[in-house]
Parts: C-alpha cells; structure tokens; sequence
C-alpha cells in the first residue's frame, strides 16, 4: 500500500511538473502575443490603411508595448523545456544558453520605443516607428526565435 | 595460388581508384571572352539577391559588406565555416582570375581544383549567365579587403573528403543553363532566374534526403531547419496559397506577413539582403512563388519538446 502511494505520488508530482513547464511556455507565448497584437494586430495594419488611423490605439498599443517589454527578462528566466503544444513558433534553446545576451536584446527595443513614444501624430510617422521598433524586435527573433511548422 | 589472388585484388582496387579518380574529378567551366565591360550596379544587384553578405559578412558587426566569412553553418555533416570573399590579397580572393570566381560560383570548383562542399549553393548557381557572374564579380572587388583566414570546416570523416563531394555532384547536382519559358511573362520568366539561380531560395525551402540532397519531387516545399532547431515554412501555394502576389512582394521588402507577423530566424539577413533589390525584382521573385503549385512537404513534428 506505502508503495503504491508513493508511486502514485511520484506520478502526481510528475505530471504537475509537466504542467507547470508547459504554464510557463504558455506564460512566455502570451506575452510575447500580446506584443505581437499591439505591432502587427494595431501598428502593422494601420500603417497598411487595412484599419482606420486611431490616435487612441496608437497611444494604448505603445503603452501596452513598454509595458510587456518590461517583462520579457523575468518571464522568460526559467527554461521550460517544451513548446506550447500545437505552437507555431518558440523559444530556441539559445535563450537560456546565452541568457545575458538574450538579456542584452531588450533594452535597444526600450530605446526605440521611448524614442517614438509620444511623437506618433500621423500614418507617417507610425511608419516610421513601425520600422524603428520592430528592427529591435527582430535583432533578437533573428537568433532566438524558432518557428516550429 | 594466394599471389594470383593478391595480384586479382591489387588489380581490382587500383581499377576501383581510377574509377573513383575519373568519376570525382573536377570538370573546370571554360570561360568565353566577355562581350562587354562589368555592369557594377548589375552586380551589386544580383549580390544582394544572392544573399552573399547572409554567409559570408563577418559575424556580430553591423556592416554587411565586409565580407571577411566565419559564420559557423551547421549541418547533419557537421560545421562549415564561411570563407573569406573580401577582396583581400592574402585571405580573401584579391588574387583570383575571373575565370577562377566564375568556376567557384558555377562549378563550386576552387582555384587550385579542387571541390567546395555543397554549403555553398553553387548547386543553384550552376543556371546563372556568365556574364553577371563576372559582374558580381567586379562588384566584390569594390567592396573593403578584410584580412584574417577563416579556420577550416569542422567535418567528420567521410565528408571531410573533398573528392567524395565529385560523386554527390553527380547525383544531385544537374549542370544547365537557365531555360526561359517562353510561354510565360518576362516578369515571371526573370522572377524564375533569381529565385532558382542567385537567390537560391530551394536550397533551405526544400527538404533534404540523408545525403543532403534536395527532394526534387518536394522543391519549396519546406522542411526541417538544417542548421539544428526548428522549421523552414513551405513557399509553394500549399504553404502561402493565402498570399496575394502583392503580400509576398511586400513580405520580401520588410519582412512583414499579411497573417500579422515578422519574418524571424534565418530568414531576417536575407530580407535585409531583398529589401535592398528593385522593386521591378522583388515584383518578379513574387510573381514566379506566387506560381508555385501547391506541393505538400514532410509532416513537422507534431509537439517538439526544446532540448535545453
């Protein structure tokens, strides 16, 4: 009976192991999500004239941007050895072999997004941000993030 | 009686070297006489469709043209090591003919003869015109020398073989020139020519068998990354059948896809190298992918767990 418990045991703390890798993978795609739905879901497709210019957007996603970059470093801290399940891009392996310079990459896309913060009046000079900040963004997709499919 | 067998083995396995010798020798490209003088802007062109600077630029520095190598390529056969292209005298190919470019370009033949492994894609350069790789090759010789030898591949017996690269040119390197359909656009026709020729686009879009082979039958149709982790997208209409042909010429300006997302990984250097093309060839290069017909490629795996 002991050891069919502490077998079933071992087995509980497996599994929630497992599901606590695969919560921090989920944690560490959503905040990368969410960046994406300010750049590309708000920014990208106004820049295209596919939706109407909004001021108010573009101060939110901006503002929604710095936020999310802020955390970038904590959240992705531990490495959860799996992918988001069905995802189709991830984290390379390389985050967390060469953390400080993953680390290293944030602070340029701070700069670029204090740079234009503010100043955006107009389809131009969203443009011109556009470009400005998801330069930064890719300097680091370009080595650490992987698509998966 | 054993020395007529000794003497049937001996015969055998110098017959099977000659064999091996004929059949792996480097067949040098005879250059005929230009027609005319370098077209610089053509070569500076064709350079940026190629990607050369992806490779060949010196890794973790800003500017592209110094093309000094040493970009660690990763592969099932081991590390290759970008050379040095910069028209630097000693390390470089400041000294070399343009007979000697053209053959390394077309024939991945180097100048004292012998054969560059297939990293180097001159298995899609093969269908290049002459004339602009004698272009390219005026081009290179503006940009800055960059001293400094790159270390050698790090390949494990067999491949470290360079002779053995003779016979995998044979079975999957097929030498011609690039034969315009007439029955298609010039656009289409020039779009063809710089995604199979410079461009070189098959060479990660496809998938690969244990020889390191491209799957004819699969061509852009995607495939394991083979540097290591991860995937390379199938560009056939099977894989952006949703793209207009205005998405995909827009896609290789700034990297941006109509599905709400930015190129990443390897992809990112070459939009750098595409973005700088005209947008006369960018419009080709989409009008010819946007042809594709759709062709289902290898399955991913279902959930990849990142070994960490």
């Amino acid at each position: 009976m002991k050891r069919i418990l502490i077998v079933a045991g071992t087995l509980i703390l497996g599994a929630g192991a497992v599901m606590a890798q695969q919560e921090i993978a989920v944690q560490q795609d959503n905040l990368m999500r969410s960046q994406a739905k300010s750049m590309y879901g708000v920014i990208l497709k106004m820049t295209k004239g596919e939706i109407p210019y909004d001021q108010k957007a573009v101060d939110a996603a901006i503002a929604s941007l710095e936020a999310d970059v802020a955390k970038i470093a904590k959240t992705f801290e531990v490495n959860p050895k799996q992918d988001v399940v069905n995802a189709t891009y991830g984290a390379s392996p390389k985050v967390w072999q060469n953390k400080a310079d993953f680390d290293s990459k944030i602070p340029p896309v701070q700069k670029a997004i204090a740079e234009v913060k503010g100043k955006i009046t107009d389809v131009a000079s969203l443009k011109a941000a556009y470009t400005a900040m998801n330069d930064r963004c890719t300097d680091c997709h370009e080595t650490y993030r992987l698509k998966l499919k | 009686m054993p020395r007529r067998i000794i003497s049937v083995i001996l015969i055998a396995a110098v017959a099977a070297l000659v064999v091996y010798w004929w059949l792996t020798a480097p067949t040098a490209l005879a250059l005929p006489a230009p027609m005319r003088g370098p077209d610089l802007a053509n070569g500076q062109e064709l350079f940026n469709a190629g990607g050369c600077s992806s490779c060949h630029a010196v890794p973790n520095q800003p500017d592209r043209l110094r093309l000094g190598g040493g970009l660690a390529l990763g592969s099932p056969f081991g590390t290759f090591y970008a050379p040095n292209i910069s028209p630097d005298a000693a390390d470089g190919i400041g000294r070399w003919s343009e007979a000697d470019f053209v053959n390394a370009v077309m024939r991945g033949i180097s100048p004292a003869g012998t054969h560059y492994f297939p990293a180097f894609p001159y298995t899609s350069y093969h269908i290049v015109k002459v004339d602009d790789v004698r272009d390219l090759f005026a081009y290179l010789k503006t940009l800055p020398p960059v001293s400094g030898r790159v270390r050698d591949h790090d390949l494990p017996f067999p491949f470290n073989i360079r002779r053995n690269v003779g016979i995998w040119k044979l079975l999957f390197m097929e030498v011609r020139p690039f034969m315009p359909d007439a029955a298609r656009s010039a656009q289409w026709n020039r779009g063809a020519y710089l995604v199979n020729g410079f461009g070189h686009c098959a060479e990660c879009h496809s998938p690969r068998n244990f020889l390191g082979g491209v799957i004819t039958s699969q061509r852009f149709a995607g495939g394991p990354n083979p540097e290591g982790e991860g995937w390379v997208p199938n560009i056939t209409q099977k894989g952006i059948g949703g793209w207009s042909e205005k998405d995909i010429a827009d896609f290789l300006e700034t990297g941006d896809m109509p599905e709400g997302d930015s190129a990443s990984g390897s992809m990112r250097p070459v939009i750098k190298n595409l973005a700088q093309l005209t947008p006369e060839d960018r419009a080709a290069m989409a009008a010819y992918l946007k042809s594709l017909p759709p062709v289902d490629g290898p399955t991913p795996p279902k959930r990849k767990e990142a070994g960490g």
